[in-house]
């Protein structure tokens, strides 16, 4: 395998997993299957150019991204998705509306054709013999500090354990003193915001259009289905599997071949193993 | 008969008259919005009764009109293009049914999951359509062909799409008279309760899947035809979320409803695409609030107001038809569990369960809470699988078989919350209850079939003591507690199974009810002897229908001997007193 080969993984992975983590807050932890996941992704991917037409400085695109997002989250989860809890289909449906809306919206916005950002960082780094942007070795060393950070603070944190509560019991949760509205509001927004931070990091390496998001979400989604819900590890071998078989099937065969292998995957996967390799609910 | 031959005739009027009143192009244009009414009719079928979305219609549609473009570009005769599309129909069908039934067989509730993979199949065909170049002509599309028979589409190949959109809104109309209409509606109501009564419930769902399939398939080769070229938008995702929103506004539980959708939205959506910027995101919202607030969309609304006009006659009970003969097991067989573990997670909750039953007779379980009484059902049922061990009935071992065999094997099972079909009428849960270990794949398309009433059922009926008889129209979320319980007993001893499985009958009941349940319990043993298993609380009642009594305790067996033993048991009597057993 050459060391390109091996990057473009790491590349695909780390940026697969961070979509993919938002998606696992708020299908594996809410219960709401968000079929606007990939908008936000889309949202993100679209803030430099809201940086730019408002001519801020580019240094301003991250916070924007999160203001944009996280505002948009927000707004959705007050009026829609709170009344939501507990009827995961009726969820899907309502989310598959939003989803068209988003997107019709920065349509016309933004209009339908494709754009373009160039990287922050630009040039490339020479890594064991390769050249390989720099940019995007930037991007892969942030997301893996991001989930080492994660990975240590859920050890300590007792949030995901009052998320569960909530969950499974709202009224409950409520009565031993868990803000329900809020720390529901919060993790969906969070979750969201995961996919528009991703968006912005790969909005210089993708063509940027208003139909883009739906890709992620299927590609998280089956991440999910192959890792199971509810832990980090699960999350990780199942992104790990599904950017994995995409990225090296289409390196040797096509990008459909490499589409259509994970989709078998995961069929295959929900037929034998339902609930994915790793599953602590359940 | 008249409810489904009026609004058929009807529709079939207003269709031929359109092209006399408005001319050829606007039948041409409302031709093409019938072919996406005939996917959306599909959709419907699936989504409205079976409660199964999925995503990705525009998948068969979409290699339907490839498929159709090019054995009409080989300009074949027309009876073999006929017999080829048959053909590729078969096979659209079959492969969506083999999908679905795959993916529902692992689960019960993989409902979004099923969503998204159909979602993603569509884009990859569309990906598929759009670079195999050589095969498709690529996003030029296929064109270059002759429609059907050589009709020309802006004038009698108008009369073709008509005739298919009748005949499928007849067929569809038909469908809701048959039994399987009330499977595919009780999937969505009370899937676990369907699966005790024996329907693989995986099965259903793919048929159903397989109809829908054929449906869009059938409206991809019209299109091929009316169109004359097919792009790869055909078969896209843009297409499919199309189709769901002409569906959803329409109506999905009406057959009528997404024909109405799509003329409707179509015709809207032409004459103000253009003018109109805000026409997509307007869409959107208006999907949305239907999801929301109105899921009978437009046809509900024009029920209503029909309704209003014409008051619906009452409805007339018909005589039941005696059902076909039960095919379960009835034979009395021995219950025996061989060392039975079973452990969730780390929760230990059957530690090494063992004990054989009589061939006959009624055994009581007994236990504190947490004993793992309901758990021992479950194992019996396939509920729950087991970590090690096993449970033979008579030759054959039963454990960790999906739930749908129990019931064939003769064992059937009343849950300890009353769980009957609650959207449906009294009636309606009897039919499908005498539907159970009896029906055949036939009897499902037969009319009469509704009107089973099994030999069972009707003996608990014709109890003079048993309230059911005056509310079989009632809708069963009228029904109290105790009237639901003797409900679920009916409906669990229809199929007269070799072993019933009880869960608390008498909660709930008064003690007159509580009186009537345990003599309809004991006179169902005596009949054929039969073995009946029950878990109480309540001891008078453990005293006075058993023959046997299992005690559990911590997932063991603490006891299993005649009444009056287990009454002068010391170790029963410690755990019962809150010893320090």
């Amino acid at each position: 395998m050459s060391t390109v080969l091996i990057l473009n993984l790491a590349w695909q992975i780390s940026t697969l997993a961070l979509v993919a983590l938002g998606l696992a807050i708020v299908f594996g932890q809410l219960r709401i299957m968000n079929m606007a996941h990939g908008e936000f992704v889309m949202l993100g991917a679209y803030a430099p150019f809201i940086t730019s037409s408002l001519g801020l400085s580019p240094w301003l695109q991250v916070p924007v991204c999160l203001i944009t997002v996280g505002s948009i989250a927000l707004l959705m989860e007050r009026s829609i998705i709170r009344h939501l809890y507990g009827r995961m289909f009726d969820s899907l449906l309502a989310t598959w509306g939003i989803a068209i809306l988003m997107r019709e919206g920065v349509e016309l916005f933004f209009g339908r054709g494709y754009q373009s950002v160039s990287p922050p960082v630009s040039g490339t780094v020479s890594i064991l013999g390769t050249d390989y942007p720099a940019y995007r070795i930037v991007v892969i060393c942030i997301i893996l500090l991001g989930f080492t950070a994660l990975y240590w603070w859920s050890k300590t944190s007792k949030i995901a354990n009052k998320i569960k509560a909530m969950v499974g019991n709202p009224d409950l949760a409520q009565a031993v003193g868990i803000n329900t509205a809020r720390l529901s509001s919060g993790a969906f927004v969070f979750g969201c915001c995961c996919a528009g931070i991703a968006g912005l990091l790969l909005a210089p390496t993708i063509r940027i259009e208003p139909m883009m998001g739906l890709d992620y979400l299927i590609r998280s989604f089956f991440a999910l289905v192959v890792g199971g819900l509810g832990s980090l590890e699960g999350l990780a071998i199942g992104t790990g599997v599904i950017a994995g078989t995409q990225t090296v099937l289409g390196a040797i065969a096509s990008q459909t071949y490499g589409y259509l292998s994970v989709l078998t995957l995961s069929i295959l996967f929900l037929w034998l193993k339902p609930n994915g390799v790793r599953s602590s609910s359940r | 008969m008249a409810s489904v031959l009026l609004p058929v005739s009807l529709l079939l009027g207003a269709l031929l008259l359109i092209p006399e009143l408005f001319g050829d192009f606007v039948a041409y244009q409302i031709g093409l919005y019938l072919i996406y009414g005939i996917a959306a009719q599909g959709l419907g079928f699936i989504w409205g009764k079976t409660g199964v979305l999925p995503l990705g219609q525009a998948l068969f549609f979409g290699v339907a009109a490839y498929l159709a473009a090019s054995t009409l570009k080989a300009d074949l005769p027309l009876v073999l293009t006929l017999a080829i599309s048959g053909l590729v129909l078969c096979a659209i069908g079959g492969f969506a049914f083999l999908l679905a039934t795959l993916i529902f067989r692992g689960r019960s509730e993989s409902g979004p999951y099923f969503s998204l993979i159909t979602l993603a199949l569509a884009m990859i065909a569309e990906q598929i359509a759009g670079t195999a170049t050589s095969i498709t002509g690529g996003f030029n599309g296929m064109s270059g062909f002759a429609s059907l028979g050589h009709l020309d589409p802006f004038g009698s190949y108008y009369y073709v799409i008509v005739g298919m959109s009748v005949g499928v809104s007849l067929l569809l109309f038909i469908l809701n008279k048959l039994p399987v209409h009330l499977l595919a509606r009780a999937v969505l109501d009370n899937e676990p309760r369907l699966q005790l009564l024996g329907f693989p419930t995986h099965v259903i769902k793919g048929a159903a899947f397989a109809f829908s399939a054929l449906l869009a398939a059938l409206a991809g080769g019209l299109f091929a035809s009316h169109q004359g070229i097919v792009t790869p938008t055909s078969t896209g995702f843009a297409l499919s979320a199309e189709l769901l929103i002409l569906t959803a506004v329409g109506g999905r539980f009406h057959v009528l409803g997404p024909l109405l959708g799509a003329v409707i939205i179509g015709w809207l959506s032409a004459e103000l695409r253009d003018s109109f910027p805000y026409w997509e995101l307007l869409m959107a919202f208006v999907f949305i609030t239907v999801v929301l607030k109105a899921p009978g969309g437009i046809a509900e609304v024009c029920e209503k107001v029909l309704a209003r006009f014409m008051p619906s006659a009452s409805a007339s009970r018909q005589a039941s038809a005696i059902a076909a003969p039960s095919r379960t097991v009835q034979a009395p067989a021995k219950l025996k569990f061989h060392d039975v573990e079973l452990k969730i997670g780390v929760v230990r909750i059957l530690n090494g369960v063992s004990f054989e039953t009589p061939a006959s007779g009624v055994v009581s379980i007994i236990g504190p809470n947490g004993a793992g009484k309901t758990s021992v059902l479950n194992t019996i049922t396939g509920n729950l699988r087991l970590t090690s061990g096993r449970i033979t009935f008579g030759e054959d071992v039963i454990s960790s078989r999906p739930v749908y065999k129990a019931l064939n094997r003769g064992i059937a099972r009343k849950l300890q919350v009353p769980s009957v079909f609650a959207s449906f009428s009294v009636s309606e849960n009897l039919t499908i209850a005498s539907l159970a270990g009896r029906v055949t794949l036939a009897d499902l398309f037969r009319f009469s079939t509704v009107r089973w009433r099994s030999s069972a059922i009707s003996k608990v009926l014709n109890h003079p003591k048993v309230p059911l008889n005056r509310l079989l129209n009632e809708p069963v979320a009228h029904l109290s507690q105790g009237h639901r319980q003797f409900l679920e007993y009916a409906m669990t001893v229809a199929a007269e199974p070799a072993l019933l499985l009880l869960d608390e009958p008498c909660a709930g009941l008064s003690p007159d009810e509580t009186a009537l349940m345990t003599e309809l319990i004991k006179q169902y043993q005596e009949t054929a002897q039969r073995l009946v298993i029950v878990i109480e609380h309540d001891m008078s009642i453990v005293e006075a229908i058993s023959d046997k009594v299992l005690v559990l305790h911590l997932g063991q067996v603490l006891a299993f001997d005649d009444y009056s033993s287990i009454r002068t048991n010391p170790e029963v009597q410690a755990v019962y007193a809150g010893g320090t057993k």
